[in-house]
């Protein structure tokens, strides 16, 4: 399962990254939306897990750039925010919408609910 | 008289609100990270209990990791309590550049989001006596709509002075196609509680702030006077 982590904190997402592959999946990882564009283009990830907020380009603005390129990619979004307008958008425009700190079980979770597996 | 204090209170209250999620977002963010290196931590101890090879740079350098964002967060933290101090004396000596510095740290991340840097240009301390809250208010305003018309230089350069009993503070690096509106509603209000001058420099690329030396004759001193 290839899973791509996109947030501008690099020692967050690459921690979750290393820690999503010691338990088996394929993670990939990047800090800005230019980069995730890029990678996306080259790989064909199941799922993407968004950051709302990243310079430039918000999490929602990435994500429908990502289904122009991968189309049956699923997405998650991740926030530190957790106001009731972000929790409004992020889960009408994704499968789910997760609030940091949270535990990597519940990720993992998420992503296989997402993924009906 | 007390429809002015109560619009003040009101946009006392909404900016503490404000500033309260922009620092609670930072905290969140420092402890996201903070967890994940530790989970990896833990995983890595496990990984080595069953027989991988630990090695000492990657423990040393998740180690750093956990302490760097524990001085970052107590670095926002005793922000948070420097401005939560601001409301201790409606009225009293300000340091402009420390007004200026703590409202720059609390929008990092609107200035992060829009790419832009905000940078304090070097000058000679510049204390006036006015209202630290309200004063930090508007400069947050400021801040904001700054960033917002950003040129291509992607950095908005806040300076400041004093002269003839008059403090200017001047946000520059604003496009002049898109300044936009300045002040709008909020901000002259905030003006007159200070009894504060806005006004833009179009062609300069820069707005501007005035301030008197001492404030005199605002609804801020009656509201102080009632107390």
């Amino acid at each position: 399962m290839k899973v791509l982590l996109v947030d501008d904190e690099e020692k967050f997402v690459s921690s979750l990254a290393e820690r999503l592959w010691i338990r088996g999946f394929e993670a990939d990882w990047a800090t800005t939306c230019v980069e995730a564009l890029t990678k996306a283009q080259i790989e064909d990830y199941d799922i993407a897990v968004l950051d709302v907020k990243m310079p430039r380009m918000s999490g929602i603005e990435l994500k429908k750039m990502l289904e122009k390129i991968r189309p049956n990619m699923k997405f998650i979004f991740v926030t530190g925010h957790g106001s009731e307008e972000d929790y409004d958008i992020g889960s009408r425009e994704a499968s789910f919408y997760i609030i940091k700190p949270f535990k990597i079980e519940i990720l993992i979770e998420k992503v296989k609910q997402a993924l009906n597996i | 008289m007390e429809k002015e204090i109560g619009k003040m209170c009101a946009e006392g209250f909404s900016f503490f609100g404000i500033s309260n999620r922009l620092i609670s977002h930072e905290l969140k963010n420092i402890l996201a990270i903070i967890s994940e290196t530790l989970g990896l931590l833990e995983e890595l101890v496990e990984l080595s209990e069953a027989g991988t090879q630990l090695k000492p740079g990657k423990l040393r350098s998740l180690s750093a990791s956990v302490i760097e964002e524990v001085e970052r967060a107590n670095a926002i933290i005793r922000n948070m309590n420097t401005f939560a101090h601001s409301v201790d004396e409606f009225i009293r000596e300000v340091d402009l550049s420390q007004a200026v510095s703590l409202m720059i740290e609390l929008t990092q991340l609107d200035s992060t989001s829009k790419n832009t840097k905000l940078r304090l240009a070097d000058g000679e301390a510049c204390v006036i006596y006015t209202s630290p809250f309200f004063l930090q208010n508007l400069i947050y305003h400021a801040i904001n709509h700054s960033l917002r018309g950003a040129g291509a230089e992607n950095e908005i350069r806040v300076s400041f002075d004093l002269a003839d009993n008059v403090a200017r503070i001047v946000f520059s690096g604003i496009a002049s196609n898109r300044i936009g509106e300045f002040p709008t509603k909020k901000e002259d209000f905030l003006a007159k509680a200070l009894s504060a001058k806005l006004s833009l420099d179009v062609s300069a690329g820069e707005m501007h702030i005035v301030l008197p030396q001492r404030l005199s004759e605002s609804p801020i001193q009656a509201l102080f006077v009632q107390q």
